[in-house]
């Protein structure tokens, strides 16, 4: 019965329509989008994988990107990434046992740098990362929040939409 | 004030150049494009990046008094034309993105004045200034320096 009832909800359930793309701007501007691919290989360089999806799951959830998130949680769960630490990324601060203390460092430096527009980087948080990350890889990490942050504006500003992304499709 | 680190990957800081320089050149418009630049680094609070593209505007011969209204655009009547307050708008809306999403009416001013390749290059170009916003201000790196 149960089945039966499932089965009719999933064939019944009527989701909104998809949104249409503003704008196709990789096509339109060939030579910004070769750099930003540049840009992104350069910055993720040093890093540890699972970190790296971690903090570019976190700045697309502040920035609202759908499209990256449905491209960055695939790619982390295809990776080996748990269910649980990518659904607790939003309330990190309330569940920091998921998440080893670089991690927490690493979250707390994406948030102050995705958010400028309210004050700037505060030394605590700056410093915080500067325990847990040596120079070279600190600069690293720097980077791939500035670069997923870039990859963030183009996705919502054009509005790509999600669901489509296949793991490791850009990989 | 000294910076917090002047440690830059040489492979991002040589892609985050070019980024820049195709950005603005499939934009084609040099005066504004700096207008977009200073606006995002007003919102951003970068002082180096702030320092820069001011004084690159001021070489550039843009009236002083455009410079000292562009952080009260919407309230300085024809100081900005129509053109450039879709792109300054459109600045805004991509640049605090925390906020919410670009709302459609800003995206459809900008999409009035400007054609799908220019727009495109107009994206990036806000999208490259808050990169550097972010990289200049979260190294701290004081206006004016000359190691980045």
């Amino acid at each position: 019965m149960t089945t039966n009832t499932e089965t009719n909800t999933e064939a019944t359930t009527k989701y909104a329509p998809e949104p249409t793309p503003r704008l196709d701007w990789a096509a339109l501007a060939p030579d910004v989008y070769k750099a930003m691919i540049r840009l992104d290989t350069a910055a993720r360089r040093g890093l540890d994988p699972a970190l790296h999806e971690l903090v570019q799951i976190r700045a697309s959830q502040i920035n609202h990107c759908a499209f990256c998130l449905d491209m960055h949680t695939k790619d982390a769960l295809a990776a080996g990434e748990s269910v649980e630490r990518i659904v607790q990324l939003s309330a990190w601060e309330e569940s920091p046992h998921f998440y080893t203390e670089k991690e927490l460092a690493a979250l707390k430096l994406t948030e102050a740098v995705t958010v400028l527009t309210d004050g700037f980087v505060p030394d605590e948080v700056y410093e915080e990362a500067a325990r847990h990350f040596e120079e070279a890889e600190l600069a690293q990490l720097l980077a791939t929040i500035t670069v997923i942050n870039a990859w963030n504006r183009f996705g919502v500003t054009c509005r790509r939409t999600p669901g489509h992304y296949r793991p490791g499709q850009h990989t | 004030m000294t910076a917090r680190t002047t440690r830059l990957d040489d492979g991002v800081r040589s892609a985050l150049r070019t980024l820049s320089a195709t950005a603005k050149k499939g934009f084609g418009d040099p005066v504004l494009a700096e207008l977009v630049q200073i606006r995002a680094s007003q919102l951003n609070h970068c002082a180096f990046c702030l320092d820069l593209h001011l004084a690159i505007a001021r070489g550039q011969g843009v009236d002083e008094r455009r410079l000292d209204l562009l952080d009260a655009w919407e309230e300085a009547g024809d100081v900005f034309d129509e053109r450039e307050r879709a792109a300054l708008a459109l600045t805004e809306a991509v640049t605090v993105l925390t906020e919410g999403f670009v709302p459609d009416e800003v995206y459809e001013e900008a999409a009035r004045h400007f054609g799908d390749t220019e727009l495109a290059h107009l994206v990036a170009l806000i999208t490259v200034i808050n990169s550097w916003n972010r990289l200049m201000a979260g190294r701290r790196i004081p206006p004016g320096s000359t190691e980045w």
